[in-house]
């Protein structure tokens, strides 16, 4: 009996996971209520907002931009390194020093960004005076800019080397690289597509001046059969950042005349000072338009009056903002950038913090050249609006990376009654719990 | 010999174990019998019958002190017993050529009875009034920012109401017994809707969940009159108050339920056979909209067989309250078999039972698989 009784039991037991979910037969044989979706566009939801600029300067970003778009924009990259050793002491203990010989310098850059399918991309180092800083503009960089240049590299032609991989360069390099007869070097990164590319430059490319204790001043401009676009790292990219390396050697005098003077060869990498760019026409001053972008870096404050009903009884499943630019940017096609909505911890105007939870932030990609609506999904920031009413319904939009670049945007604002921001929200209506 | 013995034994701890169990659990697991019918009226009413009355079709009900269904019988229980019944069912759908499989298991009954004096019995317990699980899935495809969407919803309700019971019956005469009982509606049901897009990128799953709570009361009576010894005849009525659907204490539906009223008749045909039919109607009519359909069942059973170890079986038929169109119909065939042990302290009832259920567009067949326990310490 106590056996057929556990069979039973299991038998129950077995048959208790639950399976209740069937296809619906509607409208017969299905719940009376239903799942009511609605889309709004809100055209007066968006309020008092504002543009704010200087938040990031360019010689702070992490990027510069190269860009040689005739008739549009040309932008140029500057660097100037920290001062170098003139002398060394030659052994250790010893006070006394000696001087040390340049024997050539190298120049490195980081090439973050590029258009892959433009060809002959052609990099040229210029000199520029030592006084080369942040308050260096275009106008007052272009004389050094219109000299002949200090040096020039293929990048697309080193490209279409051969990899150089034998055991040597590798154990120098770390990595196989590519050269040309110049002594030009470049070197693809294994993790990312970043190219690394080096000027090798003797003492009358790069000449060491003792009275400026060494300090050196470059910059860089591009050319390419079409859309010369590319984008340098800068020391606030680590690991990007520009580098400028001295070779030198000195002679160690040799106090027993029995043996001749040894020379002994170093070299010594040199910190990078400044890092910038400049670029033509400069970024035009605010107006009642909003802003995103540019050098220094500008972003857009948006409020938002959030409808009560959107505060309860709906869930929203989709919010999008939409803003009108006011015209194209202009510049090459690889410089589409993206715009990125933050959501604020506190609105305090232009010092507002930005909220850390990334999972609110928003994002869509600005294409040069078009004039087309501009569209944010701000789906996860509304839906956190609609369920905590704590949480500040404000948001920036900030270009990414900021001041890396002479791209802005302008949207109309507020102030602009047909063109101005507007959410469109869809929604589901709460369900008709309760009534059969 | 008092009416209450020892305390002890084996069949005394199941019984306890079972009655603590069952009490233990929230109000939704007492659900008797799920229907797709049921889904846009109030739900599916119970099956207020012990393993053994379903077992014979439900005929046994008006005489069997455990089942639920009417509280005159409970004069039958000199001793204190307790009884609960569980049901497994594996039920098929065909919805206008759209299949589905589905599986349940409840416990749709429990009564505890016993004497309070030689004539008057006390009896409760619990008992489903109208079953509300379900879930449906419906895709469709509809336009959302100019562009046709396709979305998948999903509504699932989970719980039923619940007819919580107390009873007292008493013998009025050799012949003649009274039974009336005061009847509690509690519940609540679970419901999520969810709506999920095919385009998971832009738009996020919509889900909203709330739990109904349901309210009501109702009062019963019920007699048994033996007409000879061997013949047995029943009738009961109950009214019930509306039933309140709430929502954080604010009332969001009311409903008219049913009157309820029927009789029966039962022929114990020697010492190892009883027969017994009944027939029963209900006013649900008034419980909803053009979709609610005023019932009538009926059913007829026999028990057979010696009394420690009978075999039963039964047939029913009658009226679904809720569908579309006319009232949809439900057929009925089950049997099973009874099992006393430790002594006549307790009994175990086995059973299957076979439902076909058809209504416009749409047919239901459910097999049910019962167990059933009865403990008399």
């Amino acid at each position: 009996m106590t056996r057929r009784l556990a069979y039973l039991l299991l038998l129950v037991a077995a048959a208790c996971a639950e399976q209740s979910t069937a296809p619906g037969n509607c409208p017969n044989f299905c719940p009376g209520g239903s799942i009511d979706v609605h889309d709004t566009i809100f055209t007066a939801i968006i309020e008092r907002d504002s543009t704010f600029r200087g938040y990031v300067q360019g010689f702070h970003a992490q990027a510069m931009a190269v860009v040689n778009v005739p008739g549009i924009v040309e932008s140029r990259a500057i660097i100037a390194t920290d001062t170098m050793i003139r002398r060394v002491a030659p052994k250790v203990g010893d006070t006394t020093t000696v001087p040390i010989s340049i024997d050539s310098t190298r120049v490195k850059f980081v090439i973050v960004r590029r258009p892959k399918n433009t060809t002959n991309v052609r990099l040229f180092l210029y000199a520029l005076p030592l006084t080369v800083d942040s308050t260096s503009d275009f106008a007052s960089l272009d004389p050094a800019f219109s000299a002949p240049a200090v040096d020039s590299m293929n990048v697309s032609a080193l490209l279409a080397l051969p990899a150089i991989g034998d055991t040597q360069t590798v154990r120098l390099w770390g990595d196989s690289i590519r050269t040309d007869s110049a002594g030009h070097v470049l070197q693809i990164h294994a993790t990312d597509s970043t190219l690394s590319v080096f000027f090798n430059l003797d003492t009358l490319q790069a000449p060491f001046s003792v009275p400026d204790t060494g300090r050196l001043a470059f910059g860089v401009r591009v050319t390419a059969d079409s859309l010369a676009s590319i984008a340098l790292g800068t020391t606030a990219a680590v690991g990007n950042g520009p580098v400028v390396r001295f070779f030198y050697h000195y002679t160690i005098p040799d106090t027993v005349s029995a043996t001749p003077d040894s020379v002994k060869y170093l070299d010594r990498t040199v910190a990078t000072r400044f890092d910038g760019f400049v670029f033509n026409p400069a970024t035009p001053p605010n107006d009642s338009n909003l802003a995103v972008g540019g050098v220094p870096s500008a972003r857009s404050l948006l409020r938002v009056a959030l409808p009560a009903f959107l505060h309860d009884s709906i869930d929203v499943v989709r919010a999008t903002l939409i803003l009108a630019p006011v015209g194209a940017v202009q510049g090459s096609v690889s410089d589409s950038f993206p715009m990125r909505a933050l959501p604020l911890l506190a609105d305090i105007g232009a010092k507002s913090p930005l909220s850390p939870n990334t999972t609110l932030f928003a994002s869509t990609v600005i294409h040069i050249g078009s004039s087309d609506t501009v569209r944010v999904e701000l789906t996860n920031l509304v839906r956190a609006w609609s369920l905590d009413t704590n949480l500040v319904t404000s948001f920036e939009l900030v270009q990414a990376p900021e001041a890396a670049s002479y791209t802005e945007i302008r949207f109309y604002s507020s102030r602009a009654t047909a063109l101005r921001p507007a959410l469109q929200v869809t929604y589901v209506k709460r369900f008709r719990f309760g009534e059969p | 010999m008092t009416p209450i013995r020892r305390l002890g034994g084996w069949a005394v701890r199941v019984g306890c174990v079972v009655t603590v169990f069952l009490t233990a659990q929230p109000p939704n697991r007492l659900s008797a019998q799920d229907s797709q019918f049921g889904i846009r009226g109030l739900g599916t009413p119970g099956k207020w019958e012990s393993v053994r009355a379903r077992t014979t079709g439900g005929a046994f009900a008006p005489f069997d002190p455990f089942s639920p269904m009417t509280d005159a019988p409970l004069a039958d229980a000199r001793r204190m017993s307790a009884s609960m019944a569980s049901g497994t069912s594996w039920r098929s759908i065909d919805a206008s050529g759209s299949t589905a499989a589905l599986r349940a298991t409840r416990f749709p009954a429990l009564v505890i009875a016993g004497p309070v004096t030689s004539r008057i019995v006390v009896g409760g317990g619990f008992a489903t009034y109208l079953d509300r699980t379900f879930g449906v899935i419906v895709h469709d495809t509809i336009d959302l920012r100019g562009q046709p969407q396709a979305v998948t919803d999903q509504i699932t309700n989970d719980g039923a109401v619940s007819d919580v019971r107390l009873a007292v019956a008493a013998r009025l005469g050799k012949r003649l017994a009274l039974g009336l009982g005061l009847h509690r509606l509690t519940g609540s049901s679970r419901i999520v809707a969810t709506r999920t897009f095919a385009d998971t990128v832009n738009y996020r799953t919509s889900t909203a969940r709330d739990e109904v709570a349901y309210g009501g009361t109702g009062g019963s009576a019920s007699l048994l009159f033996d007409v000879t010894r061997d013949i047995r005849l029943g009738g009961w009525f109950r009214s019930d108050s509306k039933l309140r659907a709430n929502i954080g204490g604010v009332t969001k539906a009311e409903n008219d339920l049913p009157i309820t009223y029927g009789t029966g008749v039962q022929w114990r045909a020697g010492a190892q056979a009883t027969l017994a039919g009944t027939v029963t109607w209900r006013s649900w009519s008034s419980a909803g909209d053009s979709s609610a359909h005023d019932t009538f069942n009926w059913s007829f059973g026999a028990e057979v067989g010696r009394p420690s170890a009978p075999f039963r079986f039964g047939v029913r038929g009658g009226d679904m309250p809720f569908g579309y169109g006319k009232a949809p119909s439900e057929v009925g065939y089950s049997a099973g078999l009874g099992r006393q042990f430790s002594g006549g302290r307790g009994r175990l009832d086995i059973g299957i039972e076979r439902l076909d259920r058809s209504g416009t567009g749409l047919k239901e067949r459910v097999w049910t698989f019962l167990l059933g326990l009865t403990v008399r310490p």
